[in-house]
């Protein structure tokens, strides 16, 4: 690979890249769970909408360009967009039935990541071969270097871009809207929220589906961005880490959006060795964000004490 | 006399209709699933009773199948009764395969990478040693596994379904690496495998069938399992402690260690369906052995309510769905995440029948005990 | 006070005045059914502007039923709710906003993770958006010059103390401009003193016509203290109404009951010996959040003593009961059961004969889904006769079981029902049988053992308490109800924010003092 050229300064250069190219789905589906959470529900099925906005996004791009004669600048937009209904339309689900009474919300996940999972390969099976329009990036290493290495490196998305703005709008959202409180009422303490005439279901409600669509956006970058193709492994538990990476960023959206750089650029960690030669334990490296999640609850959790910012009925279960 | 009689059928008659009523309900919009994709669901049910339970030759795939569902079902099921979510059964399975693998093949040749000339002789240990010793393996590494899931919980309150799902893809890295390096046999070039089992060390056939011991194992074990968790004092503390914590504290019960020991039986179920995978059906370990048989498990072990007596059952229900799988690619071409689609819907379906248990009016009590006060008076508010 | 809030007035308050006296608040024969039970049936009441009106009954006599009728979280069966003389329909708490009705509530329905500011805020149902903060600080300053009592407004809710949080429940609703406040029970999280405290500037805003107050109470003090008149409900019925001056305490409470009641006179045997059970040293721990909740505690409980721990709640006498019962670790500090170190495993509770009354049972000490006989079995189920090696005998065990329910008197439909069906009052029979029944009793822990439960029950557990001391049994009993700390402690001990404060044998207990040192003076 050409990235030898550049010797040993490769490897901080490949994680900062893979850092700005692969963080996005991290800080989509972590602000996304970070506002299910503060409404007071677990949504583990965030990496069955994941999968399913990575394919309903990169179905529609390619549909669009060679069924529906759109423009290619144009279809992975609407990708975009269609994923993120995707995903609300798994939330839907989510938020309806883990409202039951005695229905735990975590079985409610296992199964939706299930029920995601099966429906993204089963429709995306059709969109494994073909090549669909990818949307643009800014091209932020052409004003900076003109080496072709660099300015492969530094090509950044206008979603992670949106992504990026997202977290402090949503941290104002929290704080300084009406909306806002209500939501972190309803997830601190249902009774108060109820006592204000607030309806606990409604907010719920909202929240998850509102959560699966910023999911599924981050699903729609997976496939329309970095690493910008449809496979069955394109997800492979990132939606699952960055739900464990809410409880990390201590449901502040702003944590979510530190926790999600420095998540990305360990999952660049392996790549960025081999592309220098470094193969030998490939396999070991590519679980390394799996083991630093594990790690970060392990050294982030405690039986001694309740984790402070977690909200007050997170986990508690329907009447 | 009468009165409690009566109850307790109705309560029987509640708990199997309404996992049975799930299942239809699931079966019916999974139909409506087909028709939309334009195939006839009346023919897609068909083609799946035929292919799973239609002949005796069928149905034989289907118990293959349901045989490590039994195994991984329980390393859902047993940890519920203690109150936790455990999901990490793929990846005990693969671990257990890995430990089953490498016992083997050092009782076998002596190495884990013998030489030629070591393949040449297998050494002389009774074979049903080598294969309890192969479960043993399993059963101690699969055990470990989902134990450090147990402790993680206990000892530093770190969620055990999302630590225990991390963990499937940590088993999974490790065994591609161990195939891919420290245990690979440099003669298979195709997909990265250990060596293979001799035969001999192999787990048989039932006579006369193509189904091998495995099955046995499963349903062994979930008497075993049953037996535990409603007729011993382990059970009866297990229970306590996941019916209601605090009372199981002021009991004075040990629920670290509980925890602990539930969750390593748990891993040991579910590295005992990899040892049966790789003795009786792979005789190596590959990628082939993540077929997702964990994932299923915990599907198992949702629609038998946690009862490993019922484990058994359904998982010779979904085995047939699994093992329907191929004909449905084959006859109707329908993609192999079918039977996923298909599981999901059981599972969500499954999930909002748990609400309905209490609120069905036919399985309610008509007699005038019917509304004792106290029931009613809990639903006034203090 | 509505002219320095100015943006409430876009709200719906704006057409009652502050200026305006209260609106005149009747129930006109209002009934409620919970399935087959009926909660209320034909109950009227009459809250006539500025005046301090108490609502009066015991537990379950349908007093709550019927404030969240007029609040509009129950729709009534049947009814009338007459405001200024016209029926209204209050369908939710907003309806009731409207008609300048608001209520504080028993717990607390502030939100622990926001602030002062955040929660007031947040209460006021207009319908803006955004929030201006910079505007609304200076209108929230503006308020809490001229309120009743002052708060923080920037401190967390959670970081409150008990008094504090009552305090901002009736900012709340001062702030909403609400003209008939509806109490329930707001003292019960107050020491005497902050209770006179806050009851006191209540009274001064009715007194001066600017407020309306129903308030749910059980203390006959504060009725007769601060009232001007009573409703009493008697088993969901309208028992009976008047003016505080004109009845005296023993008619309020033969209004309540129906009947005449003394409460049954207390025997204590005499003990002879001084024998130490239960020891602490120094004893350290922390609450949920990892703040230290006991800064370590010295105590020891003799044979056929009962020690009276009394204190606000939340001062940390939850944790060291916690400790004791082994549902907590203690950070530091030893405890000592017969002269030998304790930590409450399986084996120690069994060999120095330690029981337990925990509060709320049903949360505490009972497996909710599990049957009545597994629950008596808890402490039993691992040894014979109930249990043969590692198998569990269940035929024993429902044989003690139907004894048990017997001889306590336990009303379930049969040993194998669940014991969350049972009612508060036979689950606590339950675990009463459980902790009590035992041959040899060493020691007993009980918490707040008669929380929401009525006078018979109440007098049952006194009387069991009581004759386990007089049997020898050291007994530690902690409780937010002075009165019962007092008619059964043989000395008493006052918790205040994690240390003990106070402590005298109850001969010489001084009520005065008493007060003073669970205010954490």
């Amino acid at each position: 690979m050409a990235t030898e050229a550049i010797g040993w300064l490769g490897v901080p250069l490949g994680i900062l890249a893979g850092t700005l190219r692969g963080s996005a789905p991290f800080l989509f589906v972590s602000l996304g769970e970070c506002l299910t959470e503060k409404s007071g529900k677990i949504n583990l099925g965030l990496e069955g909408t994941l999968l399913m906005g990575a394919m309903s996004a990169y179905a529609i791009s390619y549909l669009g360009v060679s069924q529906w004669n759109m423009s290619p600048a144009i279809s992975p937009w609407i990708g975009v967009l269609v994923a993120g209904l995707a995903g609300m339309g798994m939330g839907l689900i989510h938020a309806w039935l883990s409202q039951q009474p005695r229905v735990n919300d975590i079985a409610v996940g296992i199964a939706m990541i299930i029920f995601g999972s099966g429906l993204a390969f089963f429709l995306g099976k059709p969109f494994i071969q073909p090549q669909a329009p990818q949307l643009p990036s800014f091209e932020l290493g052409k004003l900076l270097s003109s080496s072709p290495i660099v300015q492969s490196a530094l090509q950044i998305s206008p979603l992670f871009i949106l992504g990026v703005l997202l977290a402090p709008a949503m941290n104002w959202f929290f704080k300084s809207t009406r909306p806002g409180l209500f939501i972190r009422a309803v997830g601190d303490s249902p009774d108060a929220a109820l006592a204000m005439g607030v309806s606990v279901k409604k907010v719920r409600m909202l929240c998850i589906i509102a959560g699966s669509f910023l999911a599924g956006i981050g699903g729609a970058y997976l496939s329309l961005v970095y690493p910008g193709s449809w496979t069955e492994r394109i997800s492979s538990g990132q939606g699952l880490m960055a739900v464990a990476l809410v409880i990390f960023a201590r449901w502040n959206p702003i944590q979510c959006l530190w926790a999600s750089l420095f998540f990305g650029g360990a999952q660049a960690i392996g790549p960025a060795l081999q592309a220098v030669g470094i193969d030998k334990g490939y396999y070991l490296f590519n679980a390394a964000p799996y083991v630093l999640t594990l790690l970060i609850m392990i050294l982030t959790c405690s039986p001694k004490k309740t984790l402070s910012g977690a909200p007050g009925a997170l986990g508690s279960i329907n009447g | 006399m009468m009165m409690l009689k009566t109850t307790t059928w109705r309560k029987t008659a509640e708990a199997i209709a309404i996992p049975i009523g799930a299942l239809l309900v699931a079966l019916m919009l999974f139909g409506i699933f087909c028709a939309f994709c334009g195939k006839n669901p009346l023919a897609v049910y068909g083609l799946i009773y035929s292919s799973a339970f239609g002949n005796w030759r069928v149905f034989q795939g289907t118990l293959l199948r349901a045989a490590p569902l039994m195994l991984t079902a329980l390393c859902t099921a047993l940890p519920a009764r203690l109150g936790l979510m455990i999901i990490g059964n793929e990846g005990a399975l693969v671990v257990g395969g890995v430990a089953a693998v490498i016992t083997g093949l050092v009782l076998s040749y002596g190495s884990v990478t013998p030489s030629a000339e070591q393949l040449q002789q297998v050494l002389a240990i009774p074979p049903i040693l080598v294969q309890l010793g192969m479960a043993l393996g399993s059963i101690v590494a699969g055990g470990l596994w989902i134990a450090a899931v147990g402790a993680l919980r206990h000892y530093r309150a770190v969620n055990e379904t999302i630590s225990s799902l991390l963990m499937n893809y940590i088993a999974i890295a490790l065994m591609n690496h161990l195939v891919g390096g420290p245990i690979k046999d440099p003669g298979e070039t195709i997909k990265a495998s250990s060596f293979v089992l001799p035969d001999i060390n192999r787990l048989a056939n039932l006579p006369t069938t193509r189904i091998h011991y495995g099955l046995l194992y499963g349903i062994i074990v979930c008497v075993i399992a049953y037996f535990l968790i409603q007729h011993t004092t382990f059970g009866f503390a297990a229970r306590t402690a996941g019916g209601n914590i605090k009372a199981a504290r002021i009991a004075g019960l040990p629920v670290g260690k509980l925890t602990v020991m539930i969750c390593f039986l748990a891993g040991s179920c579910a590295g005992l369906a990899g040892m049966v995978e790789v003795a009786a059906v792979h005789g190596r370990v590959n990628e082939s052995l993540v077929a997702g048989y964990g994932y299923t498990g915990i599907l198992v072990a949702f629609v038998a309510r946690y009862n490993p007596i019922a484990c058994t059952i359904v998982s010779i229900l979904l085995g047939g769905i699994l093992a329907s799988s191929g004909a449905l690619q084959r006859n109707l071409t329908m993609p192999d995440a079918t039977a996923l689609v298909f599981q999901g819907l059981v599972f969500l379906v499954i999930l909002y029948s748990d609400s309905l248990y209490g609120r069905l009016q036919i399985f309610k009590d008509p007699g005038p005990k019917a509304a004792v006060p106290p029931a009613a008076s809990t639903t006034i508010p203090a | 006070m509505a002219e320095v809030i100015p943006s409430v007035h876009q709200g719906s308050v704006s057409e009652l005045d502050a200026a305006i006296a209260p609106p005149d608040l009747e129930v006109v024969n209002m009934s409620k059914r919970f399935g087959s039970l009926v909660a209320l049936d034909q109950v009227s009441l009459h809250v006539k502007p500025g005046t301090f009106h108490a609502l009066l009954g015991e537990n379950g006599a349908g007093k709550s039923t019927l404030v969240k009728c007029m609040m509009g979280f129950y729709r009534p069966d049947h009814g009338d709710i007459v405001i200024n003389k016209r029926s209204r329909t209050i369908a939710s708490p907003k309806d009731a906003h409207h008609y300048g009705i608001g209520m504080v509530y028993q717990h607390f329905t502030s939100v622990p993770a926001m602030t002062v500011a955040e929660n007031l805020v947040m209460s006021r149902f207009d319908t803006t958006t955004v929030i201006n903060w910079k505007q609304e600080m200076a209108a929230l300053q503006a308020f809490m010059a001229t309120a009743p009592f002052k708060l923080p407004l920037e401190t967390l809710v959670g970081q409150l103390a008990a008094g504090e949080k009552q305090k901002l429940e009736i900012l709340k609703q001062l702030y909403l401009h609400s003209k008939i406040l509806i109490l329930d029970e707001p003292t019960s999280v107050l020491t005497p003193s902050e209770a006179d405290e806050v009851l006191g500037l209540i009274r001064e805003q009715v007194t001066d016509g600017k407020l309306s107050v129903l308030i749910i109470s059980h203390k006959f003090r504060e009725v007769t203290s601060f009232c001007d008149e009573i409703t009493v409900l008697r088993k969901g019925k309208f028992a009976g109404t008047g003016r505080v001056e004109a009845l005296t305490v023993a008619d309020m409470a033969e209004m309540m009951m129906g009947e005449k009641r003394e409460p049954q006179p207390v025997e204590k045997v005499a003990t002879t010996e001084v024998v130490p059970v239960l020891q602490l040293h120094n004893l350290h721990a922390n609450k949920d959040n990892g703040l230290e909740a006991l800064h370590g505690v010295n105590l020891t409980v003799h044979q056929g003593e009962i020690v009276g721990i009394a204190g606000i709640s939340g001062n940390g006498q939850r944790e060291l009961v916690e400790v004791l019962a082994g549902q907590r670790s203690a950070t530091s500090g030893q405890v000592m059961v017969n002269g030998e170190p304790y930590a409450a495993t399986r084996k120690q509770i069994n060999q120095h004969r330690v029981f337990v009354l925990p509060e709320e049972p049903l949360k505490n000490a009972c497996v909710p889904h599990m049957s009545v006989a597994e629950n008596l079995a808890l402490r039993t189920f691992d040894r014979p006769p109930q249990a043969k090696g590692p198998m569990v005998l269940f035929a024993a065990i429902r044989q003690m079981a139907e004894q048990l329910i017997d001889t306590f008197k336990i009303k379930t439909p049969t040993p194998e029902t669940p014991v969350g069906n049972l009612s508060g009052g036979n689950v606590q029979r339950t675990v009463l049988a459980r902790e009590l029944s035992a041959d040899h009793i060493n020691l007993l822990i009980a918490a707040n053992p008669c929380f929401g439960l009525d006078f018979a029950m109440v007098d049952y557990i006194h009387g069991q308490i009581l004759s386990a001391r007089n049997r020898g049994v050291a007994v530690l009993l902690v409780s937010e109800d002075l009165d019962e700390l007092l008619k059964l402690s043989d000395r008493l001990i006052v918790i205040s924010g994690g240390k003990f404060a106070y402590e005298s044998a109850i001969a010489e207990a001084d009520f005065a003092a008493i007060s003073h040192a669970m205010a954490g003076h």
